[in-house]
């Protein structure tokens, strides 16, 4: 029994060490964030001389007109909820269809969905912008330099991991559970809306994780759509504004970061107890 | 319902702005961010007295974006600025479809650094840059060291050796403060190479660059110059040399960690922000054995104007304004320490080495930029592994001379 | 019939939002791009810009650069370090997170916050701990001091640039490929545990025959992902090594640490040769959907054997 204890303790302090050796790149983000430019290329491992510092870089973030950054991170926020709530309304549907048909073409088109998720960003980057331009020209509906376009853009980009992913777990829900709805007079939608969706919580939860982050964080995309230095920025766009062709205000853009970081941990944070609980439940259920 | 309004609210985009201004709206944009806040606020003061609205987009970062991926993007998305920014020929090639001739502007009388192809002016040019060797007068000084006498390699050789031997006593990690890392190409593979394209030429003479662009390689001229950046890297502090970023290769000369510093007067503001007040000039590069006394002045790129802009006249306006009203001048030298490419301007910037890049120039001691006359892949992607090979110490002296010679000759 | 006329309705009803978005934004763009790649595309105004068919010419050409072929054989290396190294950490953090450690939950979230920041980020704040916070380091403990020696700078050469690349790309990774395994853990129900101690296994018996066969379904997607976005890696490479210290290969200097995705974007916008970048893309896809096939079949091959 002691033998068991001490092995435990041995490991709860290797694994403290491991921790905060893993977290050692946000100690360096967040002292030098306190540091004016120049010190924190030439004492980048020195402690801050004033804290306040960090207030004052980000007081000059918040309210300079260049970056906009307020309105930036509006527009983040919407961007990103609104994708959100898109890609898992449409992918969970689209997987569950997928599942229970089990014809040739919903395998076939279930490959199509995955093999996509190869495809790089690169061979489609530009034939995007020149698609999207033709169709303003043709119908007038304007994808280029709005939400919506960008919105739109990442349900085409976040679906194939999506559907992949609420197509295993769907797989393991039980059939008897709608056969018994359909007999109790459930039409098909209402089967899937009402017993299906609730219980995928916690697949829903990291889709939403997954995408979340990669959607907070992108800069390509955003940058081809929305356009650099113009009216509606993302936050990673604005951010970009500090680096210069030769010149890189450290201060700034390590605050900044910070500044870009924080909400998302914050909210990480919030929501891991709700995920923690959910994939818990989830598992105990099998 | 809140669905139906915020639908609306994010297909409605942002093309609202401030687009009840009567007039004509222009979009400029260029890369150097550095200078993005005071170019804002210009267009504000000139939105203000002309009526019109002028946009500013700065894209910048050798990383981030470029200047050239963000106009293919935004031309391919129909939304092609209506000014925009060219570094030289292998630039303009690429829009020359929709460059405008500004022979004829106002301005073109007042400047001699205009960019021109074939006898036509399409390019306004920006600012007045220079480089050279950038010393520490105070310290060379101490060391009995004549600034003047450097315009020639042994000179160099031998004022470098003396100063590594006083490294104790000046209190420097190195004698030069010099960059090769990878996202320094620019430092060996455009400035330090024009070194070889121009030093000791008259201004404008392109005989070296048309004889490598045919591949026809002057050996003698080449080995001298392979001693020149041999010398470099063996008196530059190794970890800038190899991993240093900008500003630390910046900083090292600021600190007083070193005595010189492969850079042009573009670093002013970095000076300013780390507090150097010591005495400081440019000297002449040392790449060749008989004297060169002078550096390299030119404008490093140019406002072009986009031909199919619907808003032309506007935007010819911007570019003269800038020129010849107060505001326009005050924001060029003043706000953002540029040294003016016109002649009509007499403001001078306030940076020492910006004033010693204008002392050069009126004394007529100038070499010209030719190092855009080869495509940025070309320096970019061949040269500039060649350089750093050399840095890091996986190649000698007599390899690089042969890589160097052969990446010319793959030219022809 | 009605019934299977009703299923059928559904079926496309519900599939149609995915179905058109993804024809639209990603269908029509990528044959657009197959279809630029054989052609002089190059998205500017140069004077002699009309859209000319060139065949395979920039196939041709692609082949012919030392840098291509070398952007292959470092992407295969770092891809294949990559996915070792994150799949060997994210399983052993995962059997940390889901052990009997007190902190556990405090470790779960702590691994996993890397993963929050974006990739351009990651690499400049990993730049600035190489280049400047370690060498710091080793001026301040003195038994470090090798550290500080500039010869033993890691981004200072090829071999060590990669294996930066590998540290911080599981950095990054780790987090979120150890959120798959402790789900497939979590879903190893505990009676199975109960009953193996009854009947006197050990901690490594029973690992090897429990737990191990309920990771393996979760070990085909996660060698997946890895796989994937190894091979796809942009961001770090440019923020952290910017293409990296030169090499030579054949006879030619190039950038020692430049993966294929940096070469595709050095080649569209460094060297303006936006269709010959296209034509690399899809060599790029063809040759990254032949690994994933291979991949996938075998491990799904080895998930029925366990």
């Amino acid at each position: 029994m002691t033998e068991n204890k001490s092995r435990l303790v041995v490991l709860e302090a290797v694994t403290a060490i491991v921790f905060l050796l893993f977290l050692f790149p946000f100690f360096i983000l967040v002292i030098n964030s306190a540091k004016d430019a120049f010190s924190i290329t030439q004492y980048p491992m020195a402690m801050p001389e004033k804290w306040s510092l960090i207030f004052q870089n980000m007081k000059k973030i918040w309210t300079s007109e260049n970056i906009r950054y307020p309105s930036s991170f509006m527009t983040s926020t919407t961007v990103t909820v609104l994708s959100l709530i898109v890609i898992n309304t449409f992918s969970s549907q689209a997987a569950w269809v997928l599942v229970r048909n089990n014809s040739r073409i919903s395998k076939i088109i279930f490959l199509v969905f995955v093999a996509a998720m190869v495809i790089p960003f690169q061979i489609v980057m530009f034939p995007l912008l020149s698609w999207y331009r033709k169709i303003y020209v043709v119908t007038g509906i304007k994808l280029l330099r709005t939400q919506g376009g960008l919105i739109l853009s990442y349900l085409g980009f976040g679906l194939s991991l999506s559907i992949f992913m609420f197509h295993g777990f769907i797989k393991s829900i039980p059939y008897e559970l709608e056969e018994a709805a359909t007999i109790d007079g459930c039409r098909k939608d209402q089967v899937f809306y009402r017993i299906i969706f609730p219980l995928l919580t916690p697949i829903h939860a990291t889709v939403m994780i997954l995408n979340g982050i990669w959607i907070w964080n992108d800069y390509l995309l955003p940058l081809l759509i929305l356009g650099k230095g113009n009216k509606v920025q993302t936050i990673p766009l604005a951010v970009a504004n500090f680096a210069g062709a030769y010149v890189k205000q450290w201060d700034l853009i390590l605050t900044a970061i910070l500044m870009a970081i924080i909400p998302i941990i914050v909210f990480f944070l919030f929501a891991q107890k709700y995920i923690i609980k959910g994939m818990v439940a989830g598992s105990i259920k099998s | 319902m809140v669905m139906t309004a915020l639908t609306s609210l994010v297909f409605a985009g942002g093309n609202n702005e401030a687009g009840t201004s009567k007039g004509a709206t222009i979009t400029l944009m260029q890369n150097k961010p550095e200078i993005d806040g005071a170019l804002k606020d210009y267009a504000k003061i000139w939105n203000e007295k002309t009526g019109n609205t002028a946009v500013v987009k700065s894209v910048g970062g050798s990383s981030s974006i470029t200047l050239g991926q963000q106009l293919k993007a935004d031309y391919a998305a129909g939304d092609m600025p209506d000014i925009f920014i060219i570094a030289g020929i292998e630039d303009y090639k690429e829009w020359e479809g929709i460059i405008l001739d500004l022979s004829n502007e106002k301005w073109v009388k007042e400047t001699s650094v205009a960019f021109t192809k074939d006898g036509k002016v399409y390019g306004f040019p920006v600012a007045v840059e220079g480089w050279g060797m950038a010393y520490n007068a105070d310290m060379l000084s101490k060391a009995g060291i004549d600034p003047a006498s450097l315009d020639n390699y042994e000179a160099y050789r031998s004022a470098f050796e003396k100063l590594d031997s006083m490294k104790d006593k000046l209190g420097i990690d190195s004698v030069v403060s010099m960059a090769a890392g990878p996202e320094m190409g620019w430092v060996t593979a455009h400035h330090n190479f024009n070194s070889l394209l121009s030093n000791g030429l008259p201004y404008g003479d392109m005989s070296v660059v048309n004889q490598l662009l045919k591949g026809q390689v002057d050996m003698k001229r080449l080995n001298e110059y392979a001693d020149w950046v041999e010398l470099l890297f063996k008196y530059a502090d190794k970890a800038i040399l190899t991993t240093g970023n900008y500003d630390a290769q910046v900083g090292a000369f600021a600190t007083q960690k070193a005595a010189f510093l492969h850079q042009g007067n573009w670093v002013d503001p970095n000076i300013k922000a780390a507090n150097a007040t010591f005495k400081m000039a440019f000297a002449p590069h040392g790449s060749m054995h008989t004297a060169t006394d002078g550096i390299f002045v030119a404008a490093p790129s140019f406002y072009v104007i986009n031909s199919e802009s619907k808003n032309i006249e506007a935007a010819k306006q911007f570019l003269n304004d800038m020129v010849f009203t107060q505001e326009g001048q005050d924001f060029m030298v003043n706000k953002a320490g540029m040294i003016p490419a016109y002649s009509n301007v007499k403001l001078n910037p306030a940076g020492q080495l910006s004033k010693s890049v204008q002392q050069w120039a009126a004394e007529g001691k100038v070499y010209s930029w030719n190092q855009y006359n080869f495509t940025g892949d070309f320096r970019d992607l061949t040269l500039a592994p060649i350089y750093n090979q050399f840095a890091n110490g996986s190649i000698d002296k007599a390899k690089f001379i042969e890589l160097m010679k052969k990446a010319f000759e793959g030219l022809k | 019939m009605n019934k299977q006329r009703k299923t059928n309705l559904i079926f496309w009803l519900f599939l149609a939002p995915v179905l058109f978005t993804f024809i639209m934004v990603i269908v029509i763009p990528f044959f657009m791009g197959i279809f630029y790649s054989f052609t002089n595309w190059s998205s500017s105004a140069r004077a002699d810009s009309t859209l000319q068919f060139v065949g395979l010419a920039n196939f041709k050409n692609s082949f012919q650069d030392p840098s291509f072929i070398y952007s292959f054989i470092i992407t295969s290396l770092y891809t294949v370090l990559n996915v070792l190294f994150i799949n060997a950490v994210a399983l052993i953090l995962a059997l940390v997170v889901t052990s009997r450690l007190k902190l556990k939950n405090i470790y779960r979230v702590g691994f996993f916050i890397p993963n929050l920041i974006g990739g351009l980020v990651l690499g400049y704040i990993w730049q600035f701990i190489f280049n400047n916070a370690i060498p710091a380091l080793g001026n301040i403990i003195p038994v470090l001091d090798f550290l500080s020696n500039p010869d033993n700078l890691v981004l200072s050469k090829v071999g060590s640039s990669v294996t930066a690349l590998v540290i911080v790309g599981t950095w990054q990774y780790a987090g979120y490929i150890m959120m798959i395994y402790v789900a497939a853990i979590e879903g190893v129900p505990e009676s199975l545990f109960e009953a193996a101690t009854i009947d006197g296994a050990n901690e490594f018996q029973k690992f090897k025959n429990i737990t191990v066969p309920m990771v393996a379904q979760a070990f085909t997607i996660t060698m997946f992902l890895t796989l994937v976005q190894s091979f796809k890696q942009f961001d770090v490479n440019v923020s952290l090594t910017a293409g990296g210290p030169s090499a030579i290969f054949r006879g030619t200097p190039l950038f020692g640490t430049e993966l294929l995705s940096l070469n595709i974007y050095n080649t569209a916008f460094v060297k303006n040769m936006l269709a010959e970048g296209q034509a690399r893309a899809v060599v790029f896809f063809v040759v990254l959907v032949v690994i994933s096939v291979i991949q996938v079949s075998i491990n799904k091959k080895k998930e029925v054997e366990l």
